[in-house]
């Protein structure tokens, strides 16, 4: 009312000007009036929420500005972390976390040789910083005028900065990852190497290529970089001494299957595949990348009557005490069979297996059949390519048609070759008590129980790590003891097969040693491709002068760093644990 | 009161916007710092990555044998050496009070026996004189971290031991020294024997035990 009047009373008003009716219309009708107060109390419910709103607004504003508020740390959380963009290849550690191979940045040089002003002048330039260049080709890429030519790839940074400081137009770098391997030729067979594009060619590289280029953080293998800096060295010492062309190793963990350490000789350097040694011709090359371990495929020899044993023993046709003929040689066809090292008498089974009798094993086989043995190697995997993280495997070679003949030279470890991954999985499932579990090269977490198959029974298990125990103790591999590792194994000596006829001079002599034999933790197998008897070894080149003094060695030195504590190896739980009963009380005559 | 109102309200608006832009500026700010830290974490892992290849590159088995061979002359280590275990060790024996010792040896000329020889072995000039020219003399020859310069120098080019150096100081100067201190010590100790060599020492030593 008041405004209202106030505005009439406007001496500036309009004539024409009437004055609104104050504030609300005055109604008469009832149901206008209804509708009326609906639209106010909208109103004002609308109000009331914009009001909200806009001190909830007002409210955060204060917060925000005035008080003092949330702690940076709180906030910090919600952050992403930061990370380097993780390489294009995941690094590879040993299981001690040690690098085996790593990515890195490494620039690359290229021109674009459309914007090169004096192709001549920039060529000699760039020669006296990469000497390795040829001048004549850097100047026919400079002048090619193309926008894209790789001139060096994979400088150092210091190459980098005086390419840099040369300051020719048209020189450009591109950032590539360059996969190092710290240890050199330290695990190359087993770590493998990467093209120059960053493609996994060879070992782990190869068959995880796409769990290397996907994972973020490292691949940890099984390996072990000091057992296998040991048994590299082992062996080369042997190969270096006995004028070898190569060898080749294993440890094995027999509980897990774990390969601790894969050594073939000769290797190569991984950061340089192609040219390992540039005075190499080409198929030497090709020799070094070949990895013996689980590529090659070879007749083992006597380390075989492992096999033969235990699947006699275990089907029940041989028991320890049994004697077999080993007085008559075995004749079949055109092939006599004999000893290496005849006792021409009757030999319990201990006797054959610790004097490695070729006519007594081949009896013991033939007794159990044909059948049995070919389905006791299959069961074992050694018919088939042994499954393990890695494309480079052999199949083993084995006769199609299973005859006597074949029976025989089986089991003593000929007509049949197989990888020494073969041997060393299946002599671990032997000795394990009789588990069989795939090798492997990744790492398992201690207390990770892999799954496996029984092959043979406890009991079997038992009584081949006894006769093990002997052949160390007094047969073939004396020289294969390790005081306080109590050392088992078996020796084999096998002569080349070349175009089919056997060469007598031309040997593969390894030797498969478990440790400790009383409670098995460890397998070691060593091999040494056509060793020549020397001085020292009194003109032999057989296992037990070449590979098996290695192995002790090898044992003594990688005892204390698998952890593996020394006993007493005279103390009478061990001599319980492994007295072979047949032999007990009789003088047992040394090999 | 409107104007009031208005100038109140133009206030806040000011006060506001500015606090407005200072927060974002802020903001701004320990952003950039935040994207600076986050570029030298980059480089920092890079050059991690960098350093530890390098690492593992100088941690080669071979090289560290070299250097063991050539510096420390470690060898593995022997079964033996590993045949006790904390369990199998003794527990020391009970200390005996020297009273109890005294009492115990009833003839007094017996009892100087097991308390006079060993003060005698306490001053040590023996091993202060002797033992430091041959250290000397290893850490003159043997150059400071030989390995640094020329980055990748491999164990070969490593400088050879000074395998005769510290053997003969030690014969030189060892011999000299135990002739010129240890009789004089000697002579001055006590009222047993008067043994005039170390070995007659040690002899009377075992003798007493």
């Amino acid at each position: 009312m008041l405004s209202a009047q106030r505005l009439d009373e406007n001496p500036c008003r309009p004539r024409h000007f009437r004055p609104p009716p104050p504030c609300a219309p005055v109604v008469a009708d009832e149901r206008q009036a209804e509708v009326i107060e609906t639209c106010r109390a909208r109103m004002v419910l609308a109000a009331a929420l914009f009001a909200v709103v806009f001190l909830v607004v007002a409210l955060r504003l204060a917060d925000v500005v005035l008080l003092p508020g949330v702690n940076a740390e709180s906030h910090a959380g919600r952050i992403a972390p930061v990370a380097a963009p993780s390489p294009v290849r995941a690094d590879i550690v040993d299981r001690t976390g040690k690098l085996l191979a790593t990515t890195l940045d490494s620039a690359s040089l290229y021109a674009d040789a459309r914007k090169i002003l004096d192709a001549g002048e920039a060529a000699r330039a760039l020669v006296t910083v990469l000497p390795q260049l040829d001048p004549a080709a850097v100047h026919a890429k400079l002048i090619s005028g193309k926008s894209f030519v790789w001139l060096k790839r994979r400088l150092t940074p210091r190459q980098q900065y005086e390419v840099n400081r040369l300051g020719i137009p048209g020189l450009q770098f591109q950032h590539e990852e360059r996969r190092v391997y710290p240890y050199g030729d330290l695990a190359s067979h087993v770590v493998g190497f990467c093209g120059i594009d960053n493609n996994g060619l060879a070992g782990i590289e190869r068959s995880l290529d796409r769990t290397v280029k996907s994972q973020t953080g490292p691949i940890q293998l099984s390996l072990d970089a000091r057992v296998q800096f040991i048994l590299h060295q082992e062996l080369a010492k042997v190969i270096s001494d006995f004028s070898a062309k190569g060898g080749a190793g294993i440890v094995m963990d027999v509980r897990t299957g774990e390969i601790i350490a894969m050594v073939s000789l000769p290797d190569f350097d991984p950061n340089h595949p192609g040219r390992a040694d540039p005075n190499l011709p080409p198929a030497e090359a090709k020799e070094r990348t070949f990895n013996k371990v689980t590529l090659g495929a070879y007749e083992m020899g006597s380390a075989f009557k492992i096999f033969n044993t235990a699947m006699t023993l275990d089907a029940g046709t041989a028991t320890m005490t049994k004697s077999y003929d080993a007085i008559h040689p075995i004749r079949i066809g055109r092939f006599t069979i004999t000893d290496y090292h005849g006792k021409h008498r009757m030999l319990s089974v201990p006797e054959v297996f610790m004097y490695s009798s070729n006519v007594a094993s081949a009896r013991m086989a033939l007794e159990a059949g044909a059948e049995r043995q070919r389905a006791f190697l299959s069961r074992l995997g050694l018919l088939t390519p042994v499954s393990v993280e890695f494309d480079e495997v052999s199949t083993p070679h084995f006769p199609a048609r299973w005859r006597e003949v074949n029976v025989i030279t089986i089991a003593y470890g000929h007509g049949i070759a197989v990888s020494p991954l073969h041997v060393a999985t299946g002599v671990s499932a032997i000795v394990n008590g009789g588990i069989l579990r795939s090798p492997t090269l990744l790492k398992v977490a201690p207390g990770d129980a892999r799954s496996g198959e029984r092959v043979i029974s406890p009991k079997t298990s038992d009584q081949m790590r006894k006769l093990m125990r002997l052949v160390v103790e007094h047969g073939t591999a004396k020289l294969g003891a390790a005081p306080g590792y109590v050392v088992g194994g078996k020796t084999g000596t096998a002569e080349k097969n070349q175009g089919g006829r056997y060469q007598a001079k031309k040997l593969m002599s390894d030797f498969v040693a478990v440790f400790p034999m009383q409670d098995p933790r460890y397998l070691v197998l060593t091999l040494v491709d056509e060793p020549h008897g020397t001085k020292a070894s009194h003109g032999y080149a057989t296992a037990g002068w070449t590979v098996v003094p290695a192995t002790s060695r090898i044992i003594q030195r990688i005892a204390p760093i698998l952890g593996v504590p020394p006993v007493d190896e005279g103390s009478p739980e061990i001599k319980r644990a492994l007295a072979v009963e047949s032999l007990q009380g009789r003088k047992i005559e040394t090999y | 009161m409107t104007r009031l109102g208005i100038v109140f309200w133009l206030v806040l608006v000011a006060v506001a916007g500015f606090t407005t832009f200072k927060v974002k500026y802020a903001v701004q700010d320990i952003e950039d710092q935040l994207n600076r830290v986050r570029k030298q974490t980059i480089a920092d892992q890079q050059e991690i990555r960098v350093l530890t290849a390098e690492w593992t590159y100088l941690n080669q088995p071979e090289r560290l044998a070299e250097m063991n061979r050539r510096f420390l002359a470690l060898v593995p280590i022997t079964p033996k050496q590993l045949q006790l275990r904390i369990a199998d060790l003794p527990f020391r024996a009970p200390a005996v009070a020297p009273d109890v010792m005294l009492a115990a040896a009833p003839d007094p000329a017996a009892r100087q026996i097991p308390l006079d020889p060993l003060p005698v072995l306490d001053p040590v000039p023996i091993n202060e004189n002797s033992a430091s020219p041959a250290a000397l003399a290893m850490a003159s020859t043997a150059p400071d971290r030989p390995w640094a310069d020329g980055a990748r120098t491999e164990p070969a080019s490593l400088p050879e031991r000074p395998e005769d150096a510290a053997p003969v100081q030690l014969a030189k100067t060892a011999p000299v020294q135990l002739a010129k201190t240890a009789p004089v010590q000697l002579a001055n100790a006590g009222p047993v024997g008067k043994p005039n060599s170390l070995d007659a020492l040690i002899a009377q030593i075992a003798d007493a035990r």
